[in-house]
C-alpha cells in the first residue's frame, strides 16, 4: 500500500495486540482501516475488548503489540498529535461534577488551546445542541444521568476533532435526543469531514449510522462489513424459533433441507435462514413436530444487523 | 506548562465554591497557632531558647510546616478523586504534557499552603511575635514554604497516584507524616531530642524549611533555634532537591500506573 493510500485512513491498526495479564488478550490482533470521512461501528459482547481497543486509539493506554494510527499519527511516538485532533466520550461518566456544565465545556477547551472567543461560541452552539442550555450553570451534579452524557458529548465535540470515538454514546438517553445527536453527527461528518469511530448497543443505530460494522469478540474482528452486505450474508428470510426437546435432531434435519441456507444456534434461539419465510413456515413446524421439538414461539423475520451478531458471537445483542 | 496553571485555576474556582472548605483552610491555622502555641508553652516552652515566653515565635514556622503537610495530604486526596472518578482521563488525552496534571495540583496545593503560611504569621503578629522588618526575607520564607509545600504535595501525589482507596492512603500518607513533622526542629528545639531523633532531623528537609523561615522571618532567628542555624544556603538547596525530588517521585508513579 502507498503513502496516499494510508493518508487517507483516518485509524489504522496492525496486528493490535493488548494484554493485560498473560491470561487476558483483551485486544488480539486487530487489523482496522477506517477510512476518513466514514462512520465505523464496533459491536460486540461484554469484555470482547471494544473499550480496550478505543484506549488504544485514543492514546490512553499502550498496546502490547503492534501498532496503530489515529488521524494519520502513531498513537505512541506522536501522541500529541493524535491527541489534538480526536475528541472522545468514555464509556462511563467522567465528569468534574462539581463544575457547572457551561464551565466543563470551558476548561476542556482551554486545555486544548482554544480562545476565549472559540469557547464562547462553541459553547452556545454545543449547549443549543444538547439542549442544556438551562441547566448550563448549574453544577453537573444536579444533572440527569441523560444531562450528563448528552454534557459528555458536548465536552467531546468541543475541539472540532477530525475523529471522534465514541463509547456507548447513546446509553440513557431517550430516543428524542439521540435522534438530534445523530443528526448533529451525521451533519459535522458532511460538513467536517468527521472520521467516527463508536460502539453501541442499539443494533439500529449501527444498522443506520455506521457505514462499516465490525463484530469483535475475544479481542478479535469475527466480521466485517457494510452493514448491508452482513445482513444479506445471513440468507433472504430468517426463521427464530424458541422451544426445548430435541434440538440437535431438529437442527441436523433442517441443515439437510434444501430451502435451508443457514442455521445457527444460540442462546436457546435457532435461526433458520430460508429462501422465502412465510412459505416455509409450516414445513419448519412440521419438521419440528416429527423431531419432537417443543416450539415455545416462532417468527419469521428479514435478517438484522442482531441476527448477525448473534451467528458470529452466539450472543443476543442486549438491546432496547 | 500552561496547562498547569488552567488546572491550578479549575482547583481554586473550586474552592470558591466549597466556603466550608475555605473556611477550614482559613481557620484551622489560626486554631494551631493558638491552641498549641499557647497549650504547649507551659510544658516545651521551658526547654525553650530564650524560655517559654517565646514559645511561640519558635513554633510559628513549625506550623507553617505542618499547615503544609495538611494541604498536600488534601491535595493528594482531590488527586485520588480525581483519578477513581475517571476525571483524569480527560486530562490524559488531552494535547498537554503528563508533568503538568501534576504540576496543577501541586501547584494549588502550594497556594493554599501559602495563604495559610502568611495567616499563620499575621496571627502570630498579633499575639506579640517579633518579626524581621525586611521584605526580602519575607519573600526568601514564602520561597521555602513553596518549596517544600511542592515537594512534600510530590510525596501525597505519588501515594495516590499508586494506591486506589483513601483507607490505603492515608495510611501510607500517615506513617511518611509522623517523622517528617515530629523527626525535625519543627515543634520542638533539636538538641532537646534523643540523639537518633536528631540525627533524623539533620537528615529531614522539614528541619531546614523550618529553620530556614526561622532565620530569616523572625527577629532573632538565630537563638530561638538554639544559636546554631543551619545555614542559609543549605536551607535552599535542601528544600529544592527536596522539591525536584518529590515531583520527580510523583510523576515517575504517575507515568508507571498510565502506561
Ligand atoms: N485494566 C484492566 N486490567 C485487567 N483486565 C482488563 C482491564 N481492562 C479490561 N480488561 C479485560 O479486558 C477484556 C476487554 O475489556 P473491554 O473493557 O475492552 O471490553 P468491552 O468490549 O468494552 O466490554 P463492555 O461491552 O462490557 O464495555 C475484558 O475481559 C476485561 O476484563
Ligand atoms: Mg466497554
Amino acid at each position: 500500500m502507498n503513502k496516499a493510500n494510508n493518508s487517507e485512513l483516518a485509524i489504522e491498526t496492525r496486528g493490535l495486540v493488548k494484554r493485560f495479564a498473560e491470561d487476558i488478550v483483551a485486544v488480539d490482533r486487530v487489523d482496522l482501516s477506517v477510512p476518513t470521512n466514514t462512520v465505523y461501528a464496533l459491536l460486540g459482547p461484554n469484555g470482547a475488548g471494544k473499550t480496550t481497543t478505543i484506549s488504544i486509539l485514543t492514546t490512553l493506554i499502550k498496546s502490547t503489540n503492534g501498532s496503530a494510527k489515529t488521524a494519520g499519527f502513531d498513537v505512541v511516538t506522536q501522541a500529541d498529535e493524535v491527541r489534538r485532533r480526536i475528541g472522545v466520550t468514555f464509556q462511563e461518566m467522567v465528569l468534574d461534577e462539581e463544575l457547572t456544565g457551561r464551565q466543563v465545556l470551558d476548561y476542556h477547551g482551554r486545555l486544548y488551546g482554544q480562545s476565549k472567543v472559540q469557547r464562547k461560541a462553541k459553547i452556545a452552539e454545543l449547549l443549543a445542541l444538547v439542549e442544556l442550555e438551562e441547566a448550563a450553570d448549574r453544577r453537573c451534579s444536579t444533572y440527569s444521568g441523560g444531562m450528563k452524557r448528552r454534557l459528555e458529548l458536548a465536552r467531546g465535540l468541543m475541539t472540532n476533532p477530525e475523529v471522534l470515538f465514541l463509547d456507548e454514546p447513546t446509553l440513557g438517553l431517550d430516543p428524542q435526543n439521540r435522534a438530534s445527536i445523530w443528526a448533529y453527527i451525521r451533519d459535522l461528518k458532511e460538513k467536517q469531514g468527521l472520521t467516527l469511530l463508536l460502539t453501541t448497543h442499539y443494533m439500529e443505530e449501527a444498522e443506520e449510522m455506521a457505514d462499516t460494522v465490525g463484530i469483535i469478540d475475544h479481542g478479535k474482528i469475527v466480521a466485517e462489513g457494510t452493514p448491508r452486505d452482513l445482513i444479506d450474508q445471513m440468507g433472504a428470510d430468517t426463521i427464530r424459533v424458541t422451544g426445548s426437546d430435541g434440538e440437535t435432531s431438529f437442527t441436523e434435519k433442517l441443515r439437510s433441507l434444501e430451502f435451508v441456507q443457514t442455521v445457527h444456534t444460540g442462546d436457546g434461539v435457532i435461526q433458520i435462514g430460508v429462501d422465502s419465510g412465510n412459505h416455509r413456515l409450516a414445513e419448519v413446524v412440521t419438521l419440528a413436530n416429527e423431531n419432537s421439538y417443543t416450539i415455545s414461539d416462532i417468527s419469521v423475520t428479514k435478517p438484522s444487523l442482531g441476527d448477525v451478531f448473534l451467528k458470529y458471537t452466539g450472543r443476543e445483542l442486549r438491546d432496547k | 506548562m500552561s496547562a498547569a496553571f488552567i488546572l491550578w485555576g479549575k482547583h481554586m474556582s473550586k474552592l470558591k465554591v466549597h466556603s466550608e472548605e475555605m473556611f477550614g483552610m482559613l481557620i484551622q491555622p489560626v486554631l494551631w497557632v493558638i491552641l498549641f502555641g499557647l497549650g504547649m508553652k507551659g510544658l516545651v516552652g521551658m526547654g525553650a531558647p530564650g524560655g517559654d515566653e517565646y514559645y511561640i515565635d519558635f513554633i510559628l514556622p513549625g506550623i507553617v510546616a505542618l499547615t503544609a503537610l495538611g494541604g498536600a495530604i488534601g491535595g493528594g486526596v482531590i488527586w485520588l478523586n480525581e483519578r477513581t472518578s475517571g476525571v483524569v482521563k480527560e486530562y490524559l488525552i488531552a494535547p498537554i504534557p503528563r508533568l503538568s496534571i501534576l504540576m496543577g495540583n501541586a501547584m494549588s496545593i502550594v497556594t493554599k499552603s501559602t495563604i495559610q503560611a502568611i495567616l499563620i504569621f499575621i496571627v502570630g503578629i498579633l499575639l506579640g511575635v517579633q518579626i524581621e522588618l525586611n521584605p526580602l526575607g519575607w519573600l526568601g520564607g514564602l520561597v521555602l514554604v513553596t518549596g517544600f509545600g511542592i515537594g512534600f504535595a510530590g510525596i501525597a501525589l505519588a501515594v495516590a497516584s499508586k494506591v486506589d482507596d483513601p483507607g490505603g492512603y492515608h495510611m501510607l500518607i500517615f506513617m511518611l507524616n509522623l517523622p517528617l513533622l515530629f523527626m525535625s526542629n519543627a515543634l520542638y528545639p533539636l538538641e532537646s531530642l534523643p540523639r537518633w531523633m536528631e540525627i533524623g532531623a539533620q537528615i529531614n528537609p522539614t528541619s531546614y524549611a523550618v529553620d530556614g523561615i526561622r532565620a530569616m522571618v523572625l527577629e532573632d532567628g538565630a537563638t530561638l533555634a538554639g544559636g546554631e542555624t543551619l545555614s542559609l544556603w543549605l536551607c535552599f538547596v535542601v528544600v529544592a532537591v527536596f522539591a525536584i525530588l518529590g515531583m520527580g517521585l510523583a510523576y515517575s508513579v504517575f507515568r508507571r500506573v498510565t502506561k
